[in-house]
């Protein structure tokens, strides 16, 4: 069982000894018992962290805010962060030190395990719950969640399996593999489900069905682009959708500028919408670390992991690659193995 | 600046104009926006075509021109050069394909103009924002490679030094020569093939600008064309040639015995041996595998024989680097492993030999000092069977390809058994004899004609072993009858592989290889000799199956491509290269990784081109999930221009 002392001690410590310029953690969030992201710089701020089922968000997020904001500060502070990690965004910091996004000692991964269970998915405990809000979510072992809610103080305990969120459920490495320091105990496979349950169970439709799914999805969409703004990958300084945060600097010619492209409109319409997810998904084979934050974020409950990681089973499948997985490892998109099985290499 | 395009569309003879209506896509185009000039004409390419094209420049006034031709890679250059004639950089002419990628691949006229006309449109959009670029010059290192040192690299090798150049020779084993030192005598005139070849050694072993390197192997190269630099590793060298005086008091003290190479494994030779009298360099050579240990506690018998001191356990293997303008891969061949033919008892009777086996029964130089004699018990073989195509032309079990050589040698195989064996009979089985060369049909004819050599249309099943004969079951199958015959001996004409080692070769100077394994040239056609790679060219069979004339031409070939590419003194490299857009670039390197020419590197955080290494593939654009890279003239500006032209 992870103590929440230790983990406050711990970042405590990093302000105190003035290791880190702040740390990224999770507080009580001020209504109802989901958890909120914070950026801790004062040594007494620690007391406020918590870590329970409903830390959801991945934090690694505000790793590259952190880092956007210094590089176009005029006195950039690049000392290191220290950030709460889970499994999964220990594998967003790995993903983005393969890509030299920032260094190592640029950042102290303060990784917590989440001992064989996982997060709640927000819409679940809530469809479990009828209509009434929880006060308090907690671990309540291996195989259940401890939740009460408001008017009823009494501690229920539901079965994991039905409000875990589906990453959590398919999770294989629930334990930060790259850390400085874990608290809890290493459980790192789960048995809820199989790795890419969903995407296999999403593949066993025909091509017309699935085809007919997805359209309705992304006649649905709004492209309010939530999905991209809390995707910790998606720090690209120009998106391939937008017009508005062209960058314009000394070195940007006239031409550059008369000559943008405009591969895909920002309006919302099934197919710009279709073009927009899709291009996404590309972008992100052999880096989505199945975070779910892209999913959990949707307003109209677009199954987005399902694109993501389809393309992940496929990188698993044919290159034994998982996102994150190894820091040294040349990023999917960009290598090649010699002994590559399949004969289009030779 | 206003756009001022001209379109010509070439009819190609028929071959265009067969299938795509040129006049309409010429009328349709000159409607096109920018489109000052747009015409059709019978042969772009000749003489009054592009006559007609410059005077179009000029009289125009063109600032961009797309040629609505066939393949760029067959005449890009010429309208590119004639671009120049024009006063129009030659970077604003482009080539629309609608010869390969269209007329040649559709019957249908009205589709196919349709087609033709997008393909043209792409190209005129694309080419309104060229670039003007002007090529990018590179010195050059007056100093080639050759790599493999067989009958092919020599004579590249020779001929290189012969037009001034300084050569590096390299070559795997301890002797120069390769497989065709092992050959008794040569198709179609029967001359001696040591004879011929040693005079050609010995010039390499004379030649103050060829340094030789043998028992060494290129390890790794950086670089470019021009300006290669390659590393080289030799083996540790422990008997000095330089005092190595060839009294051979070592060999027979040495206890170990392996399979002879130079005999291919008919014969034995000891760990320290010299592979065979005639070797160059002039030395004995210590087989560091064989040896048992190089520790003179365990043997050291050679050492304490030798008087002059020449040999040394200690040597370590060395690795030089070396500056070399071009390079020529003349790897070679090896015959396709014996243990694939179990059904011929392949590798598993000791009188079912491959070709070279024979060659060596034959040759004076061999075990047997010419005489044809069965390896199992010296009797001489009074039936033989030559088995053609053996391991060629068998997609399903085999080569798929046809090793070429093999329906001569056999012929010259039997042929030489007659002369040693006059009373005995010889027997080829073939699919087809493939005799297409000078004298060579003749010669086939000569074998059965004058030595009784009976060919025999049809494949072989199996071959046994039947009361000390090798029973042969096979099939004629223009008399339609099936044949046994009880032989002393089989032969069996192996394919022809690329010799071991032409996969890492390929693999170390990133040269391509084709589906069989052979190394790959630039164009089948136009250009046979060049590698994909700039600066590296092939020669003999490392390239495909081939015989010595052929290899020979191939190899002068070769060398006179580098004595061309090597007589500038700056080289011009394409302007198409790639360019990064700083901004966009975040550092994440996956260009520097996908980039096959090592042309990217990091400097401050962002990727930056060597536009000398760069030879514009445009992986890096492919990878760049930021866009923020991008192959001069073919922008992803210009790619979506293209892409709206074709779906509009």
């Amino acid at each position: 069982m992870v103590n929440v002392e230790e983990i406050r001690d711990y970042a405590a410590n990093l302000l105190k000894k003035g290791e880190v310029k702040s740390v990224l953690g999770f507080r009580r969030g001020s209504a109802s018992a989901f958890a909120e992201p914070c950026t801790i710089t004062d040594v007494g701020e620690a007391t406020s962290l918590v870590w329970d089922p409903t830390c959801l968000n991945n934090l690694t997020l505000y790793l590259v805010k952190d880092r956007k904001q210094q590089a176009a500060a005029k006195n950039p502070d690049n000392r290191p962060v220290g950030i709460v990690a889970k499994g999964c965004d220990s594998r967003a910091i790995g993903v983005l030190l393969q890509e030299n996004y920032f260094k190592r000692e640029d950042v102290v991964v303060i990784g917590v395990s989440c001992e064989g269970t996982g997060v709640v998915d927000p819409r679940k405990l809530s469809a479990k719950l009828k209509g009434r809000t929880a006060s308090r979510v907690t671990f309540g072992g291996a195989d259940g969640i401890n939740v009460s809610v408001y008017g009823d103080e009494t501690e229920t305990v539901i079965p994991a399996r039905e409000i875990l969120a589906d990453r959590c459920l398919e999770c294989r490495a629930a334990v930060p593999a790259l850390n400085d320091v874990v608290f809890g105990e290493a459980v790192g496979a789960r048995e809820f489900d199989e790795p890419f349950h969903a995407a296999k169970e999403a593949e066993s439709l025909s091509a017309d069905e699935r085809w007919a799914t997805w359209e309705h999805h992304f006649d649905r969409c709004l492209r309010c682009f939530a999905c991209r703004a809390v995707c910790p990958m998606c720090y690209c300084p120009e998106c391939v959708v937008d017009s508005t945060t062209f960058v314009v600097t000394l070195g940007t010619s006239a031409e550059e500028k008369a000559n943008r492209i405009r591969w895909c409109e920002r309006s919302a319409n099934t197919s710009e919408s279709a073009v927009y997810h899709l291009t996404r998904t590309i972008h992100l084979a052999g880096r989505c670390i199945d975070c779910g934050e892209c999913e959990r974020v949707c307003p109209v409950n677009i199954p987005l992991r399902l694109l993501n990681t389809k393309l992940e089973k496929e990188a698993f499948e044919m290159f034994e690659y998982q996102a994150g997985h190894d820091i040294e490892q040349a990023s999917l998109l960009s290598s090649f193995r010699d002994e590559d099985p399949n004969s289009f290499i030779r | 600046m206003t756009k001022r395009t001209g379109v010509f569309v070439c009819h190609c003879g028929k071959n265009i104009a067969a299938t795509v209506d040129v006049k309409k896509v010429a009328q349709e185009l000159a409607e096109d926006d920018g489109v000052v000039f747009s015409e059709d004409y019978v042969y772009m390419c000749s003489d009054p075509g592009q006559t007609a094209v410059i005077d179009a420049i000029k009289d125009n006034d063109l600032n961009g021109m797309v040629i609505s031709c066939c393949s760029p890679t067959l005449h890009e250059k010429t309208f590119r050069d004639a671009s120049e004639l024009g006063d129009l950089n030659a970077f604003q002419c482009e080539i629309a394909n609608i010869r390969e990628q269209c007329a040649w691949v559709h019957n249908d006229m009205e589709v196919a103009t349709e087609k033709a006309l997008k393909i043209t449109r792409a190209s005129v959009r694309r080419v309104q924002h060229n670039q003007a670029l002007e090529p990018i010059g590179v010195p050059v290192t007056r100093r080639a490679l050759v790599v493999g040192a067989g009958i092919a690299g020599i004579q590249a090798a020779l001929d290189l030094t012969d037009a001034g150049l300084d050569v590096v020779l390299v070559e795997k084993q301890a002797t120069i020569g390769g497989n065709m030192l092992k050959l008794s005598e040569t198709f179609p005139t029967l001359d001696c093939s040591q004879c011929i070849l040693s005079p050609k050694m010995v010039s390499v072993s004379k030649n103050s600008k060829i340094k030789l390197m043998t028992e060494s192997e290129v390890e790794s190269i950086s670089g470019f064309v021009g300006n290669f630099k390659v590393k080289i590793k030799k083996k540790a060298e422990f008997v000095d040639p330089e005092l190595c005086k060839l009294c051979d008091d070592c060999t027979p003290v040495c206890p170990v015995a392996v399979p002879n190479e130079y005999d291919v494994g008919l014969t034995n030779r000891r760990a320290i041996h010299i592979p065979f009298a005639q070797a160059i360099p002039a030395s004995f050579t210590l087989d560091e595998e064989a040896c048992l240990g190089l520790d003179p506690v365990v043997c050291g018998k050679c050492e304490e024989v030798c008087d002059v001191g020449a040999i040394d356990y200690d040597k370590k293997p060395t690795v030089t680097e070396e500056e070399i303008g071009a390079i020529v891969v003349s790897t070679g061949f090896d015959l396709y492993g014996m243990e694939h033919m179990g059904e011929f008892g392949g590798g598993r009777y000791p009188d079912v030999l491959d070709g070279l086996q024979f060659e060596r029964l034959c040759s004076a130089s061999g075990a047997t000092e010419g005489h044809i004699m069965r390896p199992s018990d010296h009797k001489v073989p009074k039936e033989i069977v030559f088995i053609q195509c053996s391991g060629s032309r068998d997609p399903e079990n085999h080569c798929a390809y046809c090793s070429k050589i093999c329906c001569m040698y056999t012929a010259k195989h039997a042929t030489l058994y007659k002369h040693h064996v006059p009373d005995g009979q010889a027997y080829i089985f073939y699919i087809d004899i493939r005799s297409g060369g000078k004298g060579y049909e003749e010669f086939v004819q000569r074998s059965m004609e004058n030595d009784g050599v009976i060919y025999l249309r049809g494949r072989v099943s199996r071959v046994y072993e039947k009361d000390g004969k090798l029973k042969v079951m096979g099939v004629d199958t223009l008399a339609g009858r099936n044949i046994e015959i009880d032989a002393d001996m089989v032969v069996l004409a192996q394919a022809m592989e690329p010799s071991k080692g032409t996969a890492e070769i390929a693999k170390i100077l990133k040269i391509g290889r084709d589906k069989d394994g052979f190394l790959a040239e630039a164009h089948p056609k136009l250009k046979p000799v060049e590698s994909v790679t700039a600066g590296i060219y092939l020669a003999g069979a490392a390239q495909g199956p081939k015989d010595i004339p052929e290899t020979v031409s191939q190899a002068g070939a070769a060398a006179s491509k580098v004595i061309a590419l090597l007589s500038k003194d700056q080289l011009a490299h394409s302007p198409t290269v790639a360019k990064v857009r700083d901004p966009w670039c975040t550092g994440c390197e996956m260009c520097v990784d996908a980039c096959p020419y090592d042309a990217i590197a990091l400097v401050d955080g962002k990727a930056h081109v060597n536009e000398v290494l760069c030879e514009g593939c445009g992986s890096c654009v492919g990878v760049c999930v930021r866009a923020a890279i991008d192959v001069k003239n073919v922008t992803q500006l210009q790619v979506h221009e293209m892409i709206s032209a074709i779906m509009a």
